[in-house]
């Protein structure tokens, strides 16, 4: 009897540390990343994780623009069991920084000088009261216009510098008997075209005043019923077919020749390279047309939560320092198909698309210009952008009014203050 | 006399009660208790993780200050209505019509019945192609000459939710016929013999024999569908997505997206307990009277 005790006390004390003497300490991820890319670039990480001797093990979960990610995360937290890292998109990881549940990063910020080598508007979405909590790996540009080169070439367009031109080279192509914009009836994606036209028609300061700050002046301004107004304009300009379209299948209607433009962030890249056609050649990306140049942003980070094992929050800092190391992004972003988030890494790998992303990013940044995009998080919380959602989506499939429209984003933005 | 009762009949009367607690215990937690905490967090400001203050009805109010969900009720009665009683109706017509002992029932019962097998999602995404005009039906006749027939519900914000029922009513009628069918079958051949006999037509025989001898049937096609009608959640995101511009919009996709989506907890849970509190105001009186009466019947 006392013998199987002590055999049994034995295993189980003896076990855990006999596991973690032989296998790498293993740091769960949580992230929504599940397409080829994504997939590909995530293993850019990881195997420079290895290298540090931890072993990433994924939990992906994708799905519902990232709401079953977050519902798991909630469960998890809320059963006290939470992934070691976390991806976080726009305002996701300030909540549950607020909840005080993410680990503190200062030492690593600090000791590396890490907050020198990015953007200054990225900061506000990696730290809580002076606390960095997140890493970011990346920055997708939103206001992006993809066009097929020789469906422009047969129309006889150039590219176009203001939204009138953009929309008049759109009635050429439908004079020539292909669908003008490439899109869907899905409300995030007629919000890209939306907060597109806000910004570009009516400069960067009315769009942070609008967008960011939600000033009901501005809300309920002429400037505002001039934008709805605008995209008005689009409602004849797609096909019949545009019920539930998923982007990338948009994305390829441009790519075959059946569609003249989509306007995208730069995620819809990959589907044109994965077809083998060249920027500049086979298609061409240039930012959404304005007099008042401007970048939108997106992107990636990726947070820790307070897990009390010395073990994974070494893993924490692994994850953190790979993330930031300017070889990783690199060769991160040349899979993903958007630009490193730090300012120091070269671009000269990268494609023409890219680089313009890196060189305007500079620019904008300069002037002041440079903000987060509203459809994918980074410019006000959800329970706001998702009003501009309702709003826009509705207006854009029904023949509601810009004045009408502007009432209802007022009172619904109101009503989730 | 009681005391003397042996040892074997006091496990016996224990047994059924011992059996059912746990399951009973587990009821209790996962649902009632939970239906609880649902109700303490609408009052609650909750928005990203659930938060134990107390904020009276203030999310209820913001809830239906939310045009949203305004056309997420409106279109969970015409959702339902049109549901119900398309399923029951045409369900009650197959079941009749192959209960005339016709030659190859079993392979038509099992035609009808085998959408059933198919999950929301399947039904969902095989009915958003059907109905794409640039893929689906209004494609195929146009490619057969009728150049100006035009069936784009589903791009049409008031129409798109009757693209809803047709997928549902697809789904569930040989489910709602398999029932029915069931229920006649139950029904002894020599009452209509009888009706025969005195002469009655029948469509007569059906209408005032037949069917009213159904009600067990009907009782159980109707509560199931409901709650079908109530929970088509997966239907919504496979077929639309809530789409166009939120025209499908349900308190259940309003529901799912205020809370995990939208970080508005407090709100996600009170727009649930409006679901369950529309539910039980239905169904609730509803088994009451059916269920009173089979049991003063009987």
């Amino acid at each position: 009897m006392t013998k199987l005790k002590r055999m049994l006390l034995a295993a189980a004390l003896g076990l855990p540390f006999a596991g973690q003497a032989m296998a790498q300490t293993k740091i769960e991820g949580l992230h929504v990343w599940t397409s080829a890319s994504e997939v590909g670039a995530l293993k850019v990480i990881t195997d420079k994780l290895k290298t540090m001797g931890f072993e990433w093990q994924d939990s992906a979960v994708g799905g519902a623009n990232g709401a079953n990610a977050q519902q798991a995360l909630r469960t998890r937290v809320a059963a006290g069991n939470p992934p070691a890292v976390m991806q976080f998109l726009g305002f996701e990881g300030l909540g549950w920084a607020k909840e005080g549940v993410l680990r503190s990063l200062n030492d690593l910020y600090a000791k590396n000088n890490w907050k020198a080598a990015l953007p200054p508007v990225m900061l506000q979405f990696l730290q809580q009261d002076d606390a960095f909590f997140s890493t970011p790996i990346n920055m997708h540009r939103q206001n992006w216009v993809w066009a097929n080169k020789s469906v422009f070439d047969k129309a006889g367009i150039a590219i176009p510098t203001s939204w009138d031109e953009l929309i008049a080279s759109a009635e050429k192509l439908k004079a020539i008997g292909v669908t003008p914009i490439a899109m869907s009836d899905e409300s995030w994606q007629i919000e890209e075209l939306f907060e597109s036209m806000l910004i570009d028609v009516n400069g960067p300061d009315f769009y942070k005043k609008a967008a960011i700050d939600l000033d009901e002046t501005a809300l309920s301004s002429p400037e505002m019923i001039k934008t709805f107004e605008l995209l008005g304009k689009v409602r004849g300009l797609h096909d019949a077919g545009f019920t539930g379209r998923d982007w990338a299948a948009a994305t390829n209607l441009v790519a075959n020749g059946q569609a003249g433009m989509q306007i995208m962030g730069d995620w819809a890249k990959g589907e044109f390279l994965a077809k083998g056609m060249k920027p500049g050649v086979d298609f061409l990306c240039f930012p959404t047309p304005t007099a008042t140049p401007n970048y939108k942003f997106v992107f990636d980070t990726f947070g820790g939560f307070k897990i009390k094992n010395a073990d994974i929050e070494k893993g924490q800092d692994a994850v953190a320092e790979a993330i930031m190391d300017p070889e990783v992004q690199k060769k991160f972003n040349l899979i993903k198909g958007s630009i490193p988030a730090r300012l120091d890494v070269a671009m000269d790998d990268f494609d023409d698309c890219a680089k313009r992303s890196f060189s305007d990013r500079v620019a904008a940044i300069k002037n002041n210009a440079i903000y987060g995009s509203l459809t994918d998080g980074f410019a006000v919380e959800p329970r706001f952008s998702g009003v501009f959602q309702d709003v826009v989506g509705k207006f854009f499939v029904t023949d509601m009014s810009a004045e009408d429209a502007v009432k209802s984003l007022v009172d619904g933005i109101n009503n989730a203050r | 006399m009681s005391r003397s009762t042996p040892l074997s009949n006091r496990i016996e009367n224990w047994l059924p009660r011992l059996v059912l607690a746990p399951s009973l215990l587990v009821v209790l937690v996962a649902v009632y208790l939970f239906i609880c905490w649902t109700g303490w967090i609408s009052l609650s400001s909750s928005m990203i993780v659930p938060k134990y203050d107390f904020v009276g009805l203030n999310q209820y109010v913001r809830l239906w200050s939310t045009p949203r969900w305004h056309t997420a009720v409106f279109n969970l009665f015409v959702f339902s209505t049109l549901f119900l009683a398309l399923t029951t109706g045409l369900g009650l017509l197959m079941a009749i019509l192959l209960d005339q002992k016709i030659r190859v029932e079993g392979t038509l019962r099992a035609i009808f019945l085998y959408p059933m097998a198919l999950s929301f999602i399947v039904t969902g995404t095989a009915w958003k192609w059907i109905l794409n005009p640039a893929l689906g039906v209004q494609k195929v006749v146009n490619d057969l000459g009728w150049t100006s027939f035009v069936f784009d519900w589903i791009a049409q914000p008031t129409f798109a939710i009757y693209c809803v029922v047709i997928a549902a009513v697809w789904q569930s009628t040989g489910f709602a016929m398999a029932i029915f069918l069931a229920g006649l079958r139950g029904i002894d051949n020599s009452v209509i013999k009888a009706a025969q006999i005195e002469g009655a037509s029948l469509p007569r025989i059906y209408r005032t024999i037949v069917v009213p001898m159904l009600r067990p049937a009907f009782l159980s096609v109707i509560v199931l569908l409901s709650y079908i009608a109530i929970k088509s959640f997966d239907l919504i995101l496979a077929l639309t997505n809530t789409g166009p511009g939120s025209a499908t919009e349900m308190p259940s996709t309003f529901m799912y997206s205020a809370t995990f989506r939208r970080d508005q907890m407090g709100v996600g849970a009170a727009s649930a307990m409006m679901m369950l509190m529309t539910v039980a105001a239905i169904i609730v009186p509803y088994l009451y009277s059916e269920l009173k009466e089979s049991r003063d019947g009987h």
